[in-house]
């Protein structure tokens, strides 16, 4: 556990000390992923997040089914003057003064409204989507990104390493959520080339971007010690080029260290979804996420709580179901964890 | 329109007992910490959601900041300290009389009252007159340079450094004459003498924002303390000399804090901890019925002079269709708009605000602004017009509620057969940007907030075809119509008409903003009202809002 | 061993000029970027603007614009643009809430760190173990400004325990502590979690080395075999991470923190600063934090050269 250190969370710390030491140690050999796959099986908790985090994902992968034919609303539409009948009683969405109807458990607005008259439901999907489509697009970044530079740092060493390794000493050093907000605040005046600056993908370029160096310096230090071994001379040997080694004997040798990183970057990316949100660069209006649905809800306090808790514990729930899942990933493919489940 | 009208009677008795102690002063010499005015004590603290943006009286652009220098400098002239359209009379400040104004209307002429003195002790020259009119072009204060530079005689060339002085403009020390020569009539002249910014500051004022340390002033408060984005502290001006019409002051200190939770500053002042709430802040929808059944006597709303709209730019399509402009006026749902901004709007279409001289009280052209809004008139309009499933981009600035209504805006676009994305940047970087004419924004949210209660300032700005400027222009919907171009140019001009009446000005501002509305030219949206809420220690009936400058912190009176 | 320092420490210097000019570019590169249309404001004019941008230099190539940034923020004389404040002043009075919030959190993640980290270890498998276990899983999957607004409404807003945000100063100590202590709890729950976490895996790796064995083999008792051995050993990578975690909110890194709690720290100077794309304090502060996190990050770096050779032949 504990992989990428404080990673996405409020701040950037370092790698973890711990991966350095033992990143170089995962076996080789083909036999380990049905060894993980059993032990992950037999993990009990794991599997109930990931079911979780399954049926989250598909809830909001069916948000227009939801939108159409239970709230028959989109995620934009403004209420803000109708009513709705509750109880056989006439209710204003949107009272006069400005507050939101709470959570009223019929198909129309179920969860409540927020200020502009939208269903939190719908929206609370939506956003979903959005947050994870975010988390998903950034995690490839980040891992695609550091695959290539971690090995190609890692096995070149010398100037190539240098330079890599100062230019992810860069982005490190940054402060995780100034460099984010900045980059999210100036590409949300006018984007840059392909990037529009309302589209998702500026937050996704963005968290992506900021977790390379996490994820790439554990893999180059784990491919400086495959280097050694020798089978890579074998390789060498042989005249097989570069690329080809790195992508058919150095690549297999770290897949396990990606699989581990892939669901904790997908957790913290969202996490830092949110934060960026809350700061104003993350997903932009009126498109929600659940970044910027509780970020718009602190604003509110204490005028709707509703609006801070609906999508404030759909969050919580995600992301912990990742990380609890992800940890059980990571203590199935990590040989220690023999260690442990022998006690 | 507010809670505690007074009568003409007890405004005549302030007036009379206000000279009289005005003379106490003088007589006495007072130069030490004793106060003006009989009741005086206590400190008062007032809670502001938003800093100003510089307390310096050459840079400030916010109400915030305005409210706060208004009892540090007072300007040779200023605004009588009453509530409600008559706090927009403009009476002698620092200037001994209403000025002289030539038969051409081009020289003005006044005279600096005698043995004034800055919160430091210093003598004021009748030329620190001329040094702050000079300082706020340096440095350079915005407002100045769209007003004034190209007005005052000379203020061009000083600007671009081809001169070291402004030429406009004499003074003589020892009589106090001061002498401005205008490059053409300006209606609002009096009213742009009324600007802090031309307040008298010592000679050797460094020329640049000073905001963190402000220059001294002449007025009854002095800034004792200010930690910038945080708080500030006046205190009694020691070297105050009273001036008719100018309240001397009750409380010998005021603290204003800042803070952006308002709902902690509303609950502050519910509770008596904090004096008065800023009156340009929300109160949070979810404190109102407590403060509504808890302190109803010391909370109202206050009207402002402040029109929400929504720019449609006549350049571009789709709203160089005037079917599609109407579509818009027709289908919006004022009502909803106000709903977002917490039940503090007055909905409404016309240009010019309600408290403003011309504001119409005729009927809407398109409909009644009270109204949920039309939306199947609007849709066939925008199919009429041609222009359905046009883009459009909306843009719009975060903080909120602005954010919001764009939000619903856009919505409101797409509903009615456009097909609207929205656009929303930081709102430092939003009023540059969309006035930017390379970006040819189509259409976003926009506002505009009194400098002086004279319709020249909104039509001179926003609606005037010379106003189009490449950057920092305002008239974000490019309207270049010859009939508001000539009316307004020549309405703007009119001068020696009562400020606060206009006399016959006003029914040609009212026909002109008729037209601008049946010509469909601004979504406006309605009008800006604010919260008067005050601790149960404040003495409302001494309290003046006026809708420039907001508070009188020299009517902040303990009961 | 001497000529690795010196390079490394020298990489470091140069991390921190490219942070600085990353920092510059983002904001001063940026279309509808302009700096002097953001001073000049909502009526600026082509004669204002060209005033302003003779003014502050904005008429100067990039690099002359870079230059002379620097040397005002090396020299302490630089200005803001959006107020004219001096930056650092600036910074100095936000550092008694930021400092005040890190302190006070620091030793809370920390001492709780370590106790949920021992007790999960030493408990392993059991009630103690499951229940923390959930807990610290929780901790990093909250947002801290989401927990921040829980603890603003319904333990300021509703039961009026604390206050709803702001920072008292240390001169009313019970003010101070009142204000402070939701702040600390927030920031810590993450860090509290990431650390526990750590400790715990570290503490039962090192269970099973030798030198354990070793000395219960002696007869050491498993309390003093806990403190004296394995804790002293674990706990080597938890104090590094607090180091940077540490440098990280000293710098103003807790700006999610400092802003939902209305703190007026650095943290939440950086992010209004941001906002008004107010280029020189976001470029102070980055380099700040940058600063603290290159030199610690150079020292993690030697002390495992000075471990494995390897890296510093080949590095």
């Amino acid at each position: 556990m504990a992989v990428g250190g404080s990673t996405g969370t409020e701040l950037s710390a370092g790698v973890p000390a711990e991966l350095l030491v033992e990143a170089a140690e995962l076996p080789a050999g083909i036999g380990p992923y049905r060894l993980a796959w059993r032990r992950l099986s037999r993990n009990h908790g794991a599997l109930f997040f990931g079911v979780i985090f399954l049926v989250i994902v598909v809830l909001c992968l069916l948000a227009p089914v939801y939108s159409s034919d239970i709230a028959h609303t989109g995620p934009n539409d403004n209420h803000i003057t109708e009513q709705i009948k509750i109880g056989g009683k006439l209710t204003y969405v949107v009272s006069t003064i400005g507050l939101p109807i709470g959570p009223t458990w019929h198909s129309k607005f179920f969860l409540g409204a927020d200020p502009n008259g939208r269903d939190i439901a719908v929206r609370l999907l939506y956003g979903g989507r959005n947050s994870l489509e975010v988390g998903a697009v950034a995690t490839l970044i980040t891992i695609v990104l550091a695959a290539i530079i971690g090995i190609a740092a890692g096995y070149f060493r010398g100037w190539t390493d240098g330079l890599l390794m100062r230019a992810l000493d860069v982005i490190w050093a940054f402060p995780v959520y100034i460099l984010g907000v900045a980059l999210g605040v100036s590409l949300a005046i006018s984007g840059i080339g392909p990037l529009r600056g309302n589209s998702l993908m500026v937050p996704a370029f963005v968290i992506g971007v900021v977790f390379v160096p996490y994820v790439a310096k554990p893999i180059r230090g784990q491919v400086l010690g495959l280097r050694e071994r020798e089978f890579i001379d074998a390789a060498r040997v042989q005249g097989l080029s570069h690329v080809r080694i790195m992508a058919s004997e150095i690549f297999p040798n770290i897949a396990s260290t990606i699989i581990v990183f892939i669901p904790l970057m997908l957790a913290n990316s969202i996490l830092l979804e949110a934060g960026l949100s809350y700061l104003g660069a993350g997903v932009q209006p009126p498109n929600p996420s659940w970044g910027t649905m509780i970020a718009d809800g602190v604003a509110n306090i204490p005028a709707a709580i509703h609006l801070v808790l609906v999508p404030g514990i759909m969050l919580v729930i995600a992301v912990l179901s990742i990380n609890v899942f992800g940890d059980g990933v990571r203590d199935a493919l990590d040989p220690r964890a023999k260690v442990r489940i022998a006690r | 329109m507010r809670k505690h009208p007074r009568s003409a009677l007890t405004l005549a008795l302030a007036a009379v007992s206000v000279i009289v102690l005005a003379a106490c002063g003088s007589s006495s010499k007072s130069s030490s910490s004793s106060p003006a005015t009989g009741k005086a004590s206590g400190s008062i603290t007032i809670t502001y959601g938003t800093a100003p943006d510089t307390l310096d009286p050459d840079a400030f652009q916010t109400t915030q900041a305005g409210e706060a220098d208004q009892p540090v400098y007072i300007p040779p002239y200023t605004y009588a300290e009453t509530n409600g359209i008559a706090g927009t009379q403009i009476i002698p400040g620092l200037a001994t009389a209403l000025p002289q104004i030539s038969a051409d209307g081009k020289t003005y002429t006044f005279f600096f009252r005698k043995g004034l003195r800055y919160s430091t002790g210093q003598p004021v020259h009748t030329s620190d007159f001329l040094t702050a009119v000079e300082r706020s072009i340096k440095i350079p204060w915005p407002l100045g340079s769209a007003f004034l530079v190209p007005l005052i005689v000379g203020a061009k060339d000083y600007e671009s450094g081809k001169s070291n002085t402004v030429s406009g403009i004499t003074t003589n020390d020892a009589t106090g004459q001061v002498t401005i020569h205008l490059t053409a009539p300006y209606g609002a002249f009096e009213n742009a003498l009324a600007f802090q910014a031309y307040s008298p500051l010592p000679k050797g004022t460094p020329m640049k924002d000073l905001s963190s340390n402000p220059p001294p002033g002449v007025g009854p408060y002095k800034f004792s303390s200010v930690v910038p984005n945080v708080s500030y502290t006046e205190v009694k001006n020691p070297y105050w000399t009273p001036i008719p019409g100018i309240q001397s002051g009750y409380a010998n200190q005021i603290v204003a804090k800042i803070s952006s939770n308002t709902t902690a500053s509303a609950l502050s002042v519910l509770n008596n901890s904090n004096d008065v709430f800023d009156w340009a802040d929300t109160i949070p929808p979810s404190l109102l019925p407590q403060i509504q059944s808890q302190a109803s006597d010391r909370y109202q709303k206050l009207k402002l002079n402040s029109t929400y709209y929504f720019f449609m730019n006549q350049k571009a399509k789709p709203f160089s269709s005037m079917l599609a402009r109407e579509a818009v006026i027709v289908g919006l749902n004022r009502p909803a708009l106000a709903r977002l901004g917490s039940g503090f709007f007055t909905p409404g279409c016309f240009f010019l605000p309600p408290l403003m001289v011309g504001h119409p009280p005729s009927s809407c052209p398109f409909g009644d602004p009270n109204s949920t809004g039309d939306i199947a008139k609007a849709k066939m309009l925008v199919q009429q017009s041609g222009m359905a499933g046009q883009p459009v981009t909306v843009w719009g600035e975060e903080r909120s509620p602005r954010r919001q209504f764009v939000d619903y805006y856009t919505s409101f676009l797409n509903q009615i057969g456009f097909k609207a994305t929205e656009k929303i940047i930081a709102d430092a970087t939003y009023f540059p940007t969309v006035g930017n004419l390379k970006l040819n924004a189509q259409t976003g949210f926009d506002d505009y907030n009194q400098d002086f209660p004279n319709p020249i300032d909104f039509y001179g700005l926003l609606l005037a075809g010379d106003a189009i400027t490449p950057t920092g222009n305002l008239n974000h919907s490019q309207v270049n119509d010859p009939v508001i171009n000539s009316k307004a140019n020549q309405l703007g001009t009119l001068f020696k008409l009562p400020t606060s009446s206009l006399g016959s000005a006003s029914s040609q501002w009212t026909t002109l903003d008729e037209y601008t509305a049946a010509k469909a030219y601004e979504a406006v949206f309605g009008y800006l009202e604010a919260p008067e809420f005050v601790s149960n220690r404040i003495d409302q009936s001494a309290l003046v809002f006026q809708p420039i400058n907001g508070y009188w912190y020299n009517t902040f009176k303990l009961k | 061993m001497a000529r690795f320092v010196i390079r490394r420490l020298l990489a470091a210097v140069g991390v921190l000029i490219a942070i600085s000019v990353v920092t510059f570019l983002i904001f001063q590169a940026i279309p509808n970027g302009d700096p002097a249309q953001r001073i000049g404001g909502r009526t600026a004019n082509a004669a204002e603007l060209a005033l302003i941008r003779h003014e502050w230099g904005f008429d100067k190539p990039i690099y002359v614009q870079y230059i002379k940034t620097m040397g005002k923020i090396l020299s302490g004389t630089v200005v803001s643009y959006s107020q004219n404040l001096n930056v650092l002043d600036q910074i100095r009075q936000g550092l008694p809430a930021t400092l005040s919030l890190a302190i006070g959190a620091g030793i809370i993640w920390l001492g709780l760190g370590i106790l949920f980290g021992v007790i999960t270890a030493v408990r392993a498998g059991r009630f103690a173990d499951r229940a923390l276990t959930v807990l610290a899983f929780i901790g990093v999957s909250s947002p801290p400004f989401f927990l921040g607004a829980l603890a603003i409404y319904y333990v300021g807003y509703k039961a009026n325990i604390i206050p709803l945000g702001g920072y008292s100063s240390l001169s009313h100590p019970w003010s101070w502590f009142k204000h402070l202590i939701a702040p600390w709890l927030v920031l810590s729950v993450l860090f509290i979690g990431i650390y526990s976490r750590v400790l715990r895996s570290t503490i039962l790796d090192i269970q099973h080395e030798d030198y354990v064995r070793t000395a219960r083999a002696k007869g050491l008792s498993e309390r003093q075999v806990m403190v004296r051995h394995i804790l002293r050993n674990s706990l080597i990578p938890i104090i590094s991470l607090w180091g940077l975690d540490f440098a990280q909110v000293i710098g103003g890194g807790a700006i999610l923190t400092e802003s939902v709690f209305n703190l007026h720290g650095v943290g939440q100077f950086a992010a209004q600063s941001i906002q008004r794309l107010d280029v020189p304090p976001v470029l102070v502060i980055t380099m700040l934090t940058a600063f603290f996190v290159v030199l610690l990050g150079a020292l993690v770096d030697v002390i495992y050269a000075f471990l494995d050779p390897r890296i510093r032949l080949s590095g």
